[in-house]
């Protein structure tokens, strides 16, 4: 809030505005192009120079759809909110433990969960593999919401307790006084003021999970080809199918669209583990 | 950074109401332990295990020590993927972090429409690495592609030829994205931090008459200095194990001049089906991270007062 005491006039304003403005449509131009790629005939997309104008064509959409992409957004969707699911149900209570109780150890089991959060995906990918091809869990729904547990559920637990440590312990303590159970207390108190948080947090986990590639694109397969791991597939021995890739990418992208616009204010805090209160 | 509530003080008769059983606790996080040991110090076990094992195309032969990782350490190709990773971090992160400063600094001037504006900015970093990965391929394609044509055929860096493809620019492309998706994360996190800074020592200054520079270099940045660090630290963590991106511009050519760590360690799992030393490189791997967040993790918490 520094701005508050060098508040500069209007004009100011609109000059940083507009170097802001600018700077974000350079940014996004790529995404803008991608998008466009969308409908454009593949001589348009080919040409050279440059070419800005064509008209538009449904073709690669259709292609998309013959080749069963559909299922893939399907098998993403469901797969994504099962382990995020479990996340929030497993994960809730020991992010309120970490950051109420005292426990022996404490620093010891933090930094565990820590570790397994900043532990490189393609560590982990060769055991699980290994193991997976030895108890049949390659290919399988399981397989996968497991696998999404080691970056996902510790990051929910490391987050969710910086949003608990802001609620006001009294409120509980005041429950317990009257007399509630535990449990009482955890549903009828905390749970509701921890909603927002828990909202958020979670919600985060989804787009990890529907951005995760490595993981799918190793110990997933036929049956659970997740939609990042569909966009390999369109390198053909024919070539790249490029318009096909850019739809299939901006599917992905839309719902991670819609979620930053809605918890702009509580992303930055979830991607820098709660150390930014945003 | 945050007033820590964790548990009342002793003296308080009320808080023992919540704490009087010192097994609760553990229960609220058993599931959660649980869980994270069956996934991730399960498959690091595993991997130790495999480490010390020729196995090769799957199947685990003879105990044999250390000569996975013997081999490995005397192997050029993991050299150089320590060097690539080194370059690719040390030259993308302080770009990062520079760009991203001063973006929050200029985000944090009487700029309008912020709540479209920042939303709009945090798409890059948001996005799948796939699909960023994929919009580079695009854009960088050789001959056709938007940025090779429009820019760098203009200024005849590269003509006809994907950037990709060009053993002494693929991993400066590869930065460049890097700097491309991650900058937003930077000024974003940096600017939160700038919102959050107390007023009082800025009207200090107003009185004394200091000066922009002098307000930024003895009140703004010695008050950022724990949370610059953090994500710093964080952003260097993340950029050593990036993956999908690389896989899908490079997968670490042209050679190995792309060719991370984990690059290296997916190659030798998926296609030379060389188990054994791929193990031992994730280990290597796994510790240092290990080793890292615990120095990390010590110095957010006691230097710098955050988590």
């Amino acid at each position: 809030m520094a701005e508050a005491v060098s508040r500069p006039e209007g004009s100011r304003g609109l000059f940083w505005t507009s170097i802001v403005v600018v700077y974000a449509a350079i940014v996004l131009f790529p995404i803008f192009w991608m998008a466009t790629m969308m409908v454009k005939p593949n001589d348009a997309m080919f040409a050279r120079p440059t070419q800005w104008l064509f008209v538009p064509t449904l073709d690669h959409f259709s292609y998309v759809i013959e080749q069963g992409f559909h299922w893939s957004l399907l098998t993403s969707f469901v797969l994504c909110s099962i382990s995020t699911l479990l996340v929030v149900i497993i994960g809730t209570p020991a992010a309120y433990a970490f950051a109420r109780f005292e426990m022996k150890g404490k620093d010891d089991l933090f930094l565990f969960i820590l570790g397994s959060r900043m532990a490189p995906p393609v560590c982990l990918v060769i055991p699980f593999y290994l193991i997976y091809s030895k108890v049949g869990l390659l290919d399988s729904f399981l397989g996968l919401t497991l696998a999404y547990m080691t970056f996902n559920l510790s990051f929910y637990v490391w987050v969710l307790r910086s949003f608990c440590r802001d609620l006001p312990v009294e409120l509980e303590e005041a429950a317990a006084l009257e007399g509630w159970s535990k449990v009482q207390v955890f549903r009828r108190v905390v749970f509701p003021l921890l909603r927002n948080g828990i909202v958020a947090t979670s919600v985060l986990c989804f787009i990890f999970a529907w951005n995760e590639f490595l993981f799918a694109f190793m110990l997933g397969g036929n049956s659970v080809t997740t939609l990042p791991v569909s966009i390999p597939k369109l390198i053909t021995s024919q070539g790249v199918r490029w318009g096909e890739m850019a739809v299939v990418g901006m599917t992905a992208l839309v719902p991670v669209l819609i979620v930053v616009f809605i918890l702009q204010r509580h992303i930055v805090r979830g991607l820098t583990l709660g150390a930014v209160k945003g | 950074m945050s007033a820590t509530t964790e548990a009342a003080p002793a003296h308080a008769p009320k808080a023992s109401a919540l704490r009087e059983s010192a097994w609760y606790p553990y229960i609220l996080i058993a599931p959660s332990m649980i869980t994270l040991v069956v996934v991730s110090l399960v498959p690091f076990i595993y991997a130790i295990y495999l480490s010390f094992h020729q196995a090769k195309f799957g199947r685990v032969r003879d105990f044999i020590w250390f000569d996975n990782y013997a081999t490995l350490l005397s192997d050029e190709r993991f050299w150089n993927s320590i060097g690539v990773a080194a370059t690719f971090v040390f030259i993308a992160v302080p770009i990062e972090f520079m760009l991203g400063l001063v973006g929050a600094l200029v985000l944090n001037q009487n700029v309008r429409g912020r709540s479209v504006l920042v939303p709009l900015l945090f798409m890059p970093t948001m996005m799948a690495p796939i699909v960023v990965g994929l919009l580079w391929k695009i854009m960088l394609a050789g001959s056709w592609g938007f940025f090779s044509y429009n820019v760098l055929e203009r200024f005849n860096i590269l003509t006809d030829t994907s950037i990709f493809a060009s053993p002494d620019l693929a991993l400066y492309a590869l930065i460049f994205v890097d700097i491309w998706q991650w900058t937003p994360f930077m000024m974003l996190a940096f600017f939160a931090g700038l919102q959050a800074l107390p007023l009082g020592p800025y009207r200090a200054a107003a009185v004394d008459g200091a000066n922009p520079l002098q307000i930024f270099f003895h009140i703004t940045l010695p008050m950022m200095t724990p949370l610059l660090a953090v994500i710093g630290l964080l952003r260097f963590i993340d950029a050593f194990k990036v993956f999908d991106t690389i896989y899908i511009l490079t997968n670490g050519g042209p050679g190995t001049t792309t060719e991370t760590p984990s690059i290296l360690a997916n190659k030798m799992t998926f296609e030379f089906w060389n188990i054994g030393e791929a193990s031992a490189l994730a280990v290597l791997v796994w510790i240092a991270f290990f080793a890292f967040c615990t120095i990390f993790y010590q110095v957010a918490k006691k230097r710098l007062n955050a988590f």
